[in-house]
């Protein structure tokens, strides 16, 4: 079955999947009126969790500048990010089903969970001062023909060029 | 000939590759290193990369979602 093999089984090149991005993230765009963000997602419901948790966040400083207490109102989870998110985890676990290449990962070892651990809390505070990931502050701002898009994109260049080099010479 | 045998399982981008690289640099022309990957990226970017570099490179799927990709050193 070779167009199992080529469309199910084997990753596609990076053209194909940047043009079918392309092409969903317009879509969103016309029937949401924003355009393909993921960590806000994450900051909403962080926030809602905190909510829960009994920690009042309405008051800070951060939150009454963005969205969040719109969406607090109607409830953290009732946002199109929810639905995005979750879609895209299923989209992959159906992808890595159909090509039965699903796997339980472990933790290699502790260094790997330490370095992964840290490695994350900077990603995700950074998003939140940056106002956006690769996605919404990268991709789709320069979909948007924003400029700031580009200077995210750049400082994600000389950032990812520094960490190899670390990661290069003392993590591996 | 000599051949090496890497271990990436369970690393992600772009760990693999610079495994291969560091360690490719330590070995002789001929010799066969063998990456063991279960991050499906890593036949994509590593194989990309090998080719860029003119080395000889191979791979296949050794178990469910379980790679070897295998590059010989040309150069």
């Amino acid at each position: 079955m070779d167009w199992y093999k080529k469309i199910v089984k084997e990753p596609w090149p990076y053209w194909v999947g940047g043009i079918l991005i392309a092409m969903v993230n317009v879509v969103l765009f016309y029937f949401t009126g924003k355009p393909w963000a993921i960590t806000t997602g994450f900051l909403y419901w962080g926030a809602g969790l905190l909510q829960i948790a009994g920690i009042d966040v309405t008051g800070w400083e951060y939150f009454q500048r963005s969205e969040y207490l719109e969406v607090a109102e109607k409830g953290f989870v009732s946002t199109h990010y929810t639905l995005l998110n979750t879609g895209i985890i299923l989209g992959a676990l159906l992808a890595v089903l159909m090509a039965s290449q699903f796997k339980f990962k472990k933790l290699k070892n502790r260094k790997q969970f330490v370095v992964a651990l840290i490695g994350g809390i900077i990603m995700g505070y950074s998003t939140r001062i940056a106002f956006g990931c690769n996605i919404g502050g990268f991709l789709s701002a320069i979909g948007s023909l924003s400029l700031h898009g580009w200077i995210l994109g750049f400082s994600m260049l000389i950032g990812a060029w520094i960490g190899s080099k670390i990661l290069f010479k003392y993590l591996i | 000939m000599r051949q090496v045998r890497i271990d990436c399982m369970y690393e992600a981008c772009p760990i693999p590759l610079l495994k291969a690289l560091k360690e490719l640099e330590k070995m002789q022309v001929g010799d066969l290193l063998i990456i063991e990957s279960d991050h499906s990226c890593s036949t994509i970017n590593i194989v990309e990369w090998a080719k860029k570099q003119g080395h000889h490179v191979d791979y296949q799927e050794v178990g469910e979602g379980e790679w070897e990709i295998y590059i010989e050193k040309a150069r």
